[in-house]
């Protein structure tokens, strides 16, 4: 590519610390990356906002602000800048946030899909593709999913997704060793279902796909919520050492008592602080349990514990969110997830597989199936999701 | 290291309140603390408490009670838990928080010194000397805390001090190469004098004194304030290339990213000078001739970065030091951690030479505030060290 690249945003809302923002306003403003303001050797060119409330929209004064960016009516406007066929190098889809209605099984129904559609529709009319990042999970709902992944395969465009938890600071600054034989592994997070189930679930996903044979799919899920999970707890359902080594790495475990400010909660304080407790627990193709767990009241971090055959000790991290407003003023854990869009659109390739958010877009959905089933197992057969994990690191170390 | 055998612990604090740094220490070694994957419960039970003041709030009866020690009267009877002798396998020393009065160089005089010479009066009497910790810097007194150091050195027990920073996460995960040659160094710190310059200097230092030759001491300081600070930069007293590279590294810009989130180059878009309503610069000059500066810029962020040119290499290298969210503070968890580690060693981890010379410098710099700015040639600063070799902060 001779000449800068040209990317459109597609973007349900944009309004201050929406994902939207946090993404788009990097392609704009720059961002602090390996010691400089570093300025994306790209131009954002074109943006796309499904719902615009006037009091807080912010592409107004980014479109003022940033000549080269123009605000069109329609997603094929944005990706065609108004021409008749596709003329931006790279679009990033970021259906997060805005006021979109929920299913009867709570799933917030965002429309990644239909949007993703209209990009591929003039993909095709234009004989002509480019890559794409989608933000967060694929689609609420698997088969939709699946057919987004098919179709970046069927016209051959790089396509990079999911959460920025993988991607982010760790303390301490590891990762899983490739090719390590895993026999279990634990996210230890917080939030709410089909939202920050999806973060736990990559924290996790990142990880364990770095073990020995790959990623091999998952075959079954099931969730625990409440009464179910602390009895799972207390039978070892999952590992103890694993949920306390995960806890151990974080910085936000709420004191159990007053006058205290960093304990290691008793059984009895678990229960006091975590209301409802969750998680989901899933076999993989290769009979690898993974348990994602979601501890509100307790902790505000995302924390990845695994048993590694051979090693005496847990293997465990926290995936550092530099969280705004209370404890910073920008969401930097979003600087590593641009920096690799810029990749994805720069090489084509994506840094990581979309096989990655393929399969845990299917397994927010399972598990929100399971707890709207009674946390009754769902078998997962579609999920055979298969692929290898680059050896490479991809979270943030520079 | 075996840790089985049991090391009884003295804490010499001036208060013991919710969140004071005695609660933050000493608490680590009744309930634990989390390091390295693992919720660590040391076999280190505080069996002695002395506290100079007790206000509201005070917890020091209850945590006495709880964790079944005593509080003495004075330090000497702590240190020797009621008895004759010296009775207890180490000290800490926790002189931070409580009412004390402030200087005109608006140094808080907190009795560290004068703690930790009843300490080494027992030492002396009772012929024997045991590990001490000293939270933050020895002395508002460059002389006093040398006079410490001094001490530790002639009765040759281990003393370790400081602050968390030097010892806490770092994003990313930087050091600098040992034997490194550097050309230039700045921090970007916030806060209050003379608490959070303190602590920015400190982490400054444990960067820089493992460049070529070890820590050579400090030749002359000045403090400037206000315009000057910016015309200072623009005439080249200090680098506008490690201030990008340190903002680079800062979660917390204000103005514009408080008002809608955006992102900012605060260097290039010319924000600072109105964010920053009262700007400071410590400029620190090496025997050397490295040249070190510290800015103090609030207003501006809300965390500490550190950026550094080393010779032979294009970009500059810069990380942030993490200070972890409250009221947990895991950050201080590093440091007990080391602390623990001297007990059982008998060997400070980090030199307190560290401390004594950011004590020194950061007392200069105090005394270029108050005489009108001025540059000051430092020849008692001459503290001469090497790093340790190995990493001391949070990695694994």
């Amino acid at each position: 590519m001779a000449k800068r690249p040209k990317v459109a945003a597609i973007a349900t809302v944009y309004h201050k610390y929406s994902h939207a923002q946090h993404i788009v306003d990097r392609f704009l403003e720059g961002y602090g990356w390996n010691s400089r303001h570093h300025r994306p050797p790209m131009d954002l060119v074109s943006l796309y906002v499904d719902q615009v409330n006037p009091e807080n929209d912010l592409s107004p004064d980014r479109a003022r602000r940033f000549p080269q960016m123009k605000i069109y009516p329609t997603i094929a406007d944005a990706l065609t800048l108004g021409t008749s066929s596709l003329a931006v190098d790279g679009v990033v889809l970021v259906g997060e946030h805005g006021n979109y209605q929920t299913n009867a099984k709570g799933q917030r129904l965002y429309p990644r899909y239909e949007f993703f559609k209209q990009i591929c529709a003039v993909y095709r009319q234009s004989g002509r593709s480019a890559p794409v990042f989608n933000d967060k999970h694929l689609s609420w709902n698997w088969a939709w999913s699946k057919e987004m992944y098919d179709l970046s395969k069927e016209l051959g465009f790089g396509f990079m997704a999911g959460s920025s938890l993988p991607v982010t600071w760790r303390t301490p600054a590891l990762d899983l060793p490739w090719g390590a034989q895993v026999e279990e592994g634990m996210c230890v997070g917080y939030g709410g279902v089909d939202s920050y189930d999806f973060h736990a679930l990559e924290t996790l996903q990142c990880m364990v796909e770095r073990r020995q044979g790959g990623e091999s799919g998952v075959k079954w899920l099931q969730a625990y919520r409440g009464d179910n999970f602390w009895k799972a707890h207390h039978e070892r359902l999952w590992s103890r050492e694993l949920f306390e080594a995960g806890l151990s790495r974080s910085h936000t475990i709420a004191p159990g008592r007053a006058g205290f400010n960093d304990t290691f909660p008793t059984i009895d304080e678990l229960k006091q602080l975590v209301k409802d407790p969750i998680a989901y627990q899933y076999e993989h193709g290769d009979g690898l349990k993974s348990t994602m767990v979601l501890l509100n009241g307790l902790i505000q971090d995302f924390n990845f514990a695994g048993r590694i055959k051979g090693q005496a000790e847990p293997f465990s991290t926290q995936m550092y969110l530099p969280m705004p407003p209370a404890r910073t003023s920008l969401a930097n854990f979003f600087t590593p997830q641009v920096n690799h869009i810029e990749s994805l659109i720069l090489t084509g390739k994506s840094p990581y597989p979309v096989e990655r958010t393929l399969l845990t877009s299917g397994l927010v959905e399972a598990g929100v199936d399971s707890l709207h089933q009674e946390q009754k197992r769902i078998e997962t057969p579609h999920l055979k999701v298969e692929y290898t994990a680059p050896k490479e690191s991809t979270f943030w170390r520079t | 290291m075996d840790y089985t055998q049991q090391k009884r612990i003295a804490v010499i604090a001036t208060v013991y309140t919710y969140l004071s740094h005695a609660q933050h220490f000493a608490d680590r070694f009744v309930v634990g603390y989390p390091y390295g994957g693992h919720w660590v419960r040391p076999n280190t039970p505080i069996v002695s408490l002395y506290v100079d003041q007790k206000p509201a709030g005070d917890q020091s009866v209850d945590r006495a009670r709880e964790f079944g020690f005593s509080v003495y009267p004075t330090i000497a009877e702590a240190l020797r838990c009621g008895g004759d002798k010296l009775a207890v396998d180490a000290v800490l020393i926790i002189g931070e928080h409580g009412s004390y009065p402030k200087n005109e160089k608006g140094q808080i005089q907190y009795p560290r010194y004068e703690f930790f010479k009843e300490c080494v009066k027992v030492f002396e009497q009772d012929g024997r000397a045991v590990p001490v910790y000293n939270d933050k810097h020895l002395s508002y007194s460059f002389a006093k805390a040398k006079e410490m150091v001094d001490d530790a050195h002639r009765l040759k027990f281990p003393l370790l001090a400081g602050s968390s920073l030097p010892v806490t996460w770092r994003l990313p995960d930087l050091e600098l190469p040992l034997g490194c040659q550097i050309e230039e160094a700045l921090m970007v710190g916030v806060g209050g004098s003379d608490a959070m310059d303190y602590h920015a200097l400190e982490a400054m230092q444990c960067m820089i004194e493992r460049r070529k030759g070890g820590e050579t001491g400090v030749q002359s300081v000045q403090l400037i304030q206000g315009d000057e600070v910016w015309k200072a930069g623009e005439d080249g007293r200090w680098s506008k290339e490690l201030l990008e590279a340190a903002l680079s590294r800062s979660d917390s810009p204000q103005g514009k990213t408080i008002e809608d989130g955006r992102t900012q180059d605060l260097l290039g878009n010319g924000e600072l000078p109105g964010l920053v309503k009262e700007p400071a610069a410590y400029f620190i000059e090496r025997n050397d001739g490295l040249r070190t500066t510290l800015l103090m810029l609030n207003g501006a962020v809300g965390d500490y970065c550190f950026a550094a040119k080393l010779k032979g290499q294009e970009l500059p290298v810069s990380n942030q030091f993490f200070l972890t969210p409250v009221p947990n503070v895991t950050y201080s968890a590093c440091l007990v951690e080391k602390i623990v580690e001297m007990i059982y060693t008998g060997k400070a981890p980090f030199p307190a030479e560290r401390t004594l010379i950011v004590n020194g410098a950061l007392d200069s710099c105090l005394d270029s505030k108050v005489q009108g700015n001025k540059k000051l040639e430092t020849p008692h600063l001459k503290v001469v060290y090497q790093a340790p070799a190995e990493s001391q902060h949070a990695r694994f």
